[in-house]
């Protein structure tokens, strides 16, 4: 048997992982298009704000690839993906055979087509090599321009605000953190930004970058002006599907796979942040390009490379965040967009906590806590198990809310949480 | 695997197991002194009474596919290969609570000066878990699936 992985973040390390779990020998290939991977992308505005030492973001054993017995080819780039062949085109022109193929290529970070954004000095932040040339340049900085609201631009904002930068961040949508959190929560987390000194503009776009070679500012679209030596897009991700599309592999926002994570293609599976699977709160097929899902995909897409059978149940979105000391998690939908959603909200205002769950025909479909998180895990649990929550619904909020008060409901729940852990905590009920 | 299980026909909620368990993870390991320890002491389980007939005690199940080590994007969380234990490294860990955001049953907390988080070690200090020691009506016991279904006669 020959195993090649395309990519080696996330999914495909939890590929290898798994692949070794059930196949000790069989030959595994790597492909990643960076020099070094293995480590955590997650973890690279922590390595920017200094808030971690730099041996903490290589998040495997620099031995990983020896120690599974990879044979890991790196800054390589996948050309072609040749399905009836079964081999991979490499830029390099040679060919690598597989009987089981992972694509988990991952996203790449949208720019946008505005004049001056191939700049020096403009970057999204993505990849260890971002964060090196970023780190590099600070020294020359003293005004950044932070595009996008989201979990990438503001991790940037907050990172560089620590290094003592003087941060603005351009929001084009109607609050910050518009994707993982609805207007309540943003706003307690937009304040505590402000307060510590990042400023935020919404509703604003940048419209041109200007200088020579470098950046000296930014354009606004409301006409204004800003004067900074770095900028930063964070305007999300977008799965890289190309190389599977070619390959005449179905996709459609990312690469689609059944419930075994297998494409339409036999033998060709796909994980991470490059696939698009079934959302367990939408109830519709997603990309959550999020450290989490690709894990798990890449471990079930592992696994059934090695021969297993074994289901995905389906993805969910969740983030968690902190901001100076102020934390905020949320999981599936937290902004619904439409009445046949109901709301419950708790908040304190004077401690900074609020909490929301979103329901739909009486089933939690999302929930989004601030500065009160733990147990915001055991509501995901209720979420992806489409518990029927009669009986807890007036206490869900409640900051003594468990999962000990919810197993009763497990108990008699007949549809969901099938894992041995759930059965034994409610087998002597 | 050996871990924790409560056998909820017996537990009373009191809250012992709690305390043994603070009081084994405190710097003195003495009650009278772990009270007065800044920051407290934190305990890894929850002991609480649900409704007429039910109490129950709960802590990390160290999950088969463990939903925390998945989300773990530090690897400070993984799963212990000759034990099968979910563990959890300080040294990696950088208090980016993806691992409370997973845990179904939310046994894992912020230590929050610290940026850490802390949950059920089974006390590798001990032979046998402080809070299995302390508990009065012998709900709590370490054992496999199958020894606690047995000790329940199940």
């Amino acid at each position: 048997m020959q195993y090649v992985i395309i990519g080696s973040s996330a999914a495909g390390i939890s590929a290898v992982e798994a692949i070794r779990t059930k196949d000790k020998d069989s030959k595994i290939t790597v492909i990643s298009d960076e020099k070094k991977p293995l480590y955590s992308r997650c973890l690279i505005s922590y390595l920017l704000a200094g808030t971690i030492d730099e041996k903490k973001i290589w998040y495997r054993k620099d031995s990983f690839f020896k120690d599974n017995k990879v044979d890991a080819l790196l800054g390589v780039r996948v050309r072609e993906i040749n399905a009836k062949n079964k081999e991979v085109i490499l830029n390099n022109k040679e060919k690598v055979k597989f009987d089981k193929l992972l694509i988990a290529t991952g996203a790449s970070p949208k720019l946008e087509d505005i004049p001056g954004i191939d700049k020096k000095g403009v970057f999204p932040l993505r990849t260890i090599d971002h964060t090196i040339e970023v780190q590099a340049m600070l020294d020359r900085v003293k005004s950044v321009a932070v595009f996008g609201g989201g979990l990438i631009g503001l991790r940037a904002a907050y990172a560089l605000k620590i290094r003592g930068k003087d941060v603005s961040v351009f929001v084009k949508s109607e609050s910050i953190l518009s994707q993982i959190a609805d207007k309540g929560a943003a706003g307690i987390m937009q304040r505590r930004l402000e307060e510590k000194g990042i400023k935020i503009f919404i509703g604003v776009a940048a419209k041109e970058i200007t200088g020579d070679k470098s950046v000296k500012g930014a354009v606004l679209d409301n006409g204004s002006k800003y004067a900074c030596e770095l900028v930063i897009i964070g305007k999300g991700v977008s799965p890289n599907i190309e190389i599977a599309k070619d390959a005449g592999i179905k996709t459609n926002w990312g690469i689609l796979t059944n419930d075994y994570l297998e494409t339409n293609v036999k033998d060709i599976f796909a994980a991470g942040d490059a696939s698009e699977t079934n959302d367990i709160a939408l109830g519709e097929s997603s990309v959550n390009a999020i450290w989490p899902a690709a894990c798990e995909q890449g471990r079930i897409a592992g696994l059934n490379m090695a021969g297993e059978k074994e289901k995905y149940q389906g993805s969910l979105a969740m983030n968690s965040i902190e901001f100076f000391g102020l934390p905020v998690i949320s999981v599936g939908i937290t902004r619904p967009k439409s009445s046949a959603y109901e709301e419950l909200v708790k908040k304190d205002t004077a401690m900074n906590i609020y909490k929301k769950v979103v329901l739909k025909d009486g089933v939690i479909v999302g929930v989004v806590f601030v500065n009160s998180i733990e147990n915001i895990g055991v509501i995901g649990a209720l979420i992806r198990n489409k518990a029927d929550i009669t009986g807890i619904k007036e206490i869900i909020l409640d900051d003594y809310f468990d999962y000990g008060k919810a197993i009763p409901l497990i108990k008699k729940s007949k549809t969901g949480f099938k894992e041995q852990e759930f059965k034994e905590t409610v087998m002597t009920l | 695997m050996k871990k924790i299980y409560c056998n909820i026909k017996k537990c009373l909620g009191c809250g012992s197991c709690e305390i043994a368990c603070a009081v084994e993870h405190s710097r003195s390991k003495k009650l009278d002194s772990a009270i007065s320890e800044n920051p407290l002491p934190i305990k890894r389980r929850k002991a609480e009474f649900i409704e007429e007939g039910i109490s129950v005690s709960t802590g990390c199940q160290h999950c088969d596919n463990a939903a925390c080590v998945a989300a773990c994007m530090s690897g400070a969380m993984y799963k212990e290969a000759k034990t099968g234990l979910t563990q959890h490294s300080r040294d990696k860990c950088v208090g980016c609570w993806m691992c409370i955001m997973s845990c179904p049953f939310g046994a894992i907390t912020r230590e929050k000066l610290e940026k850490q988080v802390v949950k059920c070690d089974l006390c590798p200090d001990r032979n046998k878990p402080a809070c299995v020691e302390a508990c009065p009506t012998k709900a709590l016991s370490l054992g496999t699936f199958k020894e606690f279904k047995q000790l329940c006669n199940m």
